[in-house]
């Protein structure tokens, strides 16, 4: 998959605002493959609302997301499983990890279903966000800034053609911060993918191709 | 696929399940223990007679208290009542019973030693309306041995009367077919043995019957000059259903032998218990079925979230129904497999009861109950899957 494109999006709940100024809905976007987005947006505009839309969870919107040609909502439960195998990597914001497995069991659920990384390379990354001690913690033991670097490596551990990360570092310091941002666009460099980023406020530092305002 | 489990897993209730598997295990066991009961003791009740076939009835005359002590009409068949019968359009063929007019006894013997005798009589029928190969139907002076077909009854006698009280052994049709008879005829001043050999059991003729050519040959010779009129004739039908014979019959005063009757009632019988007793295993399986699936709906409802978070993650709506299903799956695998041990077991005992009763029974099959059970099973199992992969459906239709 080369390119998302959005084609006069709109969330449905927004159909009777008139106000709405914004890069993103009601717009012509291409998200290309390779490139790396920010959308800013305020509380409220419709942020997660647009992973959800994009990753196929949700549907309820106007107009039409495409990806490369072909409309999302012809998609079939089988394309949309190939799809988040495969294609689109998202990141929760509400992180999505099972309370009742560990920080590595959250990561195996994942990698098992794709073979896509080793142990070791995983145990690397756990210790590159400092959380190795944790890597057999469950992880409602640990704080929601752990838990969004084991959400992080779980989204890593498969191949994709974007990264969506929804407020990836809303709890992390500037450290780790730098750290994640730093294997998310190594990770994304070697499978060539685009990775797109919301944030309400605090960013990711990196070198962003454009920035697009929700 | 083990991480998804101890995902899944979790909130299983343990005492639900267990109530579900005892339940549809006792369901499954009393449907299939009603179907085998009903195939294994049907054939006690519903023996097809090989030798005379259904449509054969056979009539005699009303015995009264005069005809008895020899006044009022005679018990016999004339000529002309014979005819009169062959006339009628129901009647197809008539046959006559004729009997022995000399002494008979006979003594049945093991190794040459006897073991019983007793006093008896012949009757025969036109070979025709015997149902039996003719090679073994056959008598012939040089042979010297009279094939014989015994009522049913006898063996039953014997069985259950004569070898309990005297601790003889009981014997199946199989062995008496094998013990020798020795025949004693005496008549006409004359005084001869010969070999009898029971070829058969009847469950229709309440006679011992022997080929109508060995009749003929021992009635000229030790009664020449007895009058030999029928007792009793032997009438095949077109329709046995047909009002016109029971009319015809009732107008003459005839009886028919109707040993049918009792059999088919206590078939009927047979079939309504167990009908009713299966209705009741399928009844317990469905509410088992019931609780299982309220179990799993249960299920479901807690786990949602953990289902959804395995969808928007990859996981295919089949493999997050998976576990269920094969949970599901083989707790119906098992109680299938234990309610057929069940079966066997209790099986296992009404048929030795059954067996000292009914030394020559030989049980249905147990294939009938086992592919019953495999077809409940596939069809429990069927659903199970089906309802658990709807629920995860319209979790990935966000419709829960």
């Amino acid at each position: 998959m080369n390119t998302i494109n959005l084609d006069n999006t709109l969330p449905q709940v927004f159909l009777q605002r008139t106000d709405i100024e914004s890069d993103i809905w009601r717009k012509q976007v291409t998200f290309e493959r390779g490139k790396t987005y920010l959308v800013e947006a305020q509380s409220g505009t419709g942020k997660s609302s647009l992973c959800s839309f994009i990753i196929g969870y949700r549907h309820d919107y106007d107009g039409s997301i495409l990806f490369d040609s072909q409309l999302s909502r012809s998609l079939n439960a089988k394309e949309w499983t190939m799809l988040r195998q495969r294609h689109i990597s998202l990141l929760f914001q509400e992180l999505r990890l099972f309370p009742e497995l560990t920080a590595m069991e959250n990561v195996e659920i994942k990698n098992c279903l794709t073979g896509f990384k080793t142990k070791q390379e995983i145990e690397r990354w756990f210790e590159a966000l400092g959380i190795a001690d944790k890597m057999q913690s469950p992880v409602r033991l640990m704080s929601f800034g752990q838990q969004q670097r084991v959400a992080m490596i779980r989204a890593l551990v498969q191949p994709f053609d974007f990264l969506l990360a929804d407020e990836p570092i809303s709890h992390l310091d500037e450290v780790n911060s730098r750290t994640m941002a730093d294997m998310m666009a190594e990770e994304a460099r070697r499978q060539g993918a685009g990775i797109i980023i919301t944030s309400i406020g605090k960013h990711m530092e990196l070198p962003y191709d454009k920035i697009l305002k929700l | 696929m083990r991480l998804v489990w101890k995902l899944l897993r979790r909130h299983i209730s343990l005492p639900q399940l267990a109530g579900f598997f005892f339940a549809n295990l006792l369901g499954m066991t009393i449907v299939l223990l009603s179907l085998q009961f009903y195939r294994d003791v049907k054939p006690v009740f519903s023996e097809e007679d090989g030798f005379i076939r259904p449509d054969y009835l056979i009539l005699s005359k009303r015995i009264s208290a005069l005809s008895s002590i020899g006044l009022g009409s005679v018990s016999t068949f004339s000529e002309k009542e014979m005819d009169e019968l062959s006339a009628q359009p129901f009647a197809k063929r008539v046959g006559a019973f004729t009997a022995s007019q000399y002494k008979v006894s006979c003594s049945m013997g093991i190794n040459g030693v006897a073991q019983f005798g007793t006093e008896m009589f012949f009757e025969s029928v036109p070979d025709a309306f015997v149902d039996v190969d003719l090679q073994k139907w056959h008598f012939s002076e040089e042979d010297g041995v009279v094939p014989i077909i015994l009522p049913k009854t006898y063996l039953a006698i014997y069985n259950f009367g004569f070898a309990q009280s005297q601790n003889l052994p009981k014997l199946s049709e199989g062995i008496v077919g094998m013990v020798e008879m020795t025949i004693s005829m005496r008549g006409n001043g004359l005084s001869e043995y010969i070999k009898g050999r029971v070829i058969g059991f009847s469950t229709r003729l309440n006679t011992i019957l022997v080929p109508e050519s060995f009749i003929r040959w021992s009635n000229a010779r030790y009664a020449p000059d007895a009058d030999t009129e029928p007792s009793r004739i032997i009438l095949e039908v077109s329709n046995p259903a047909d009002d016109a014979i029971v009319n015809y019959i009732n107008a003459k005063g005839y009886e028919m032998e109707d040993d049918k009757l009792d059999a088919g009632r206590m078939t009927f019988f047979l079939r309504l218990v167990s009908g009713i007793v299966m209705l009741v295993g399928l009844f317990i399986s469905l509410l088992s079925f019931y609780i299982l699936m309220l179990s799993i709906y249960l299920l479901v409802e807690k786990n949602t979230e953990k289902m959804r978070t395995l969808l928007l993650i990859g996981y295919s709506p089949a493999s997050v129904a998976l576990p269920y299903q094969l949970l599901t799956i083989g707790m119906n695998a098992l109680v299938l497999l234990l309610a057929i041990g069940g079966l066997c077991a209790v099986r296992s005992i009404y048929m030795g009861q059954l067996l000292s009763v009914f030394p020559q029974m030989s049980g249905g099959n147990i294939l009938p109950a086992l592919m019953l059970g495999i077809v409940l099973f596939a069809l429990v199992s069927l659903a199970n899957a089906y309802v658990i992969r709807n629920r995860i459906n319209k979790i990935w239709n966000n419709k829960d």
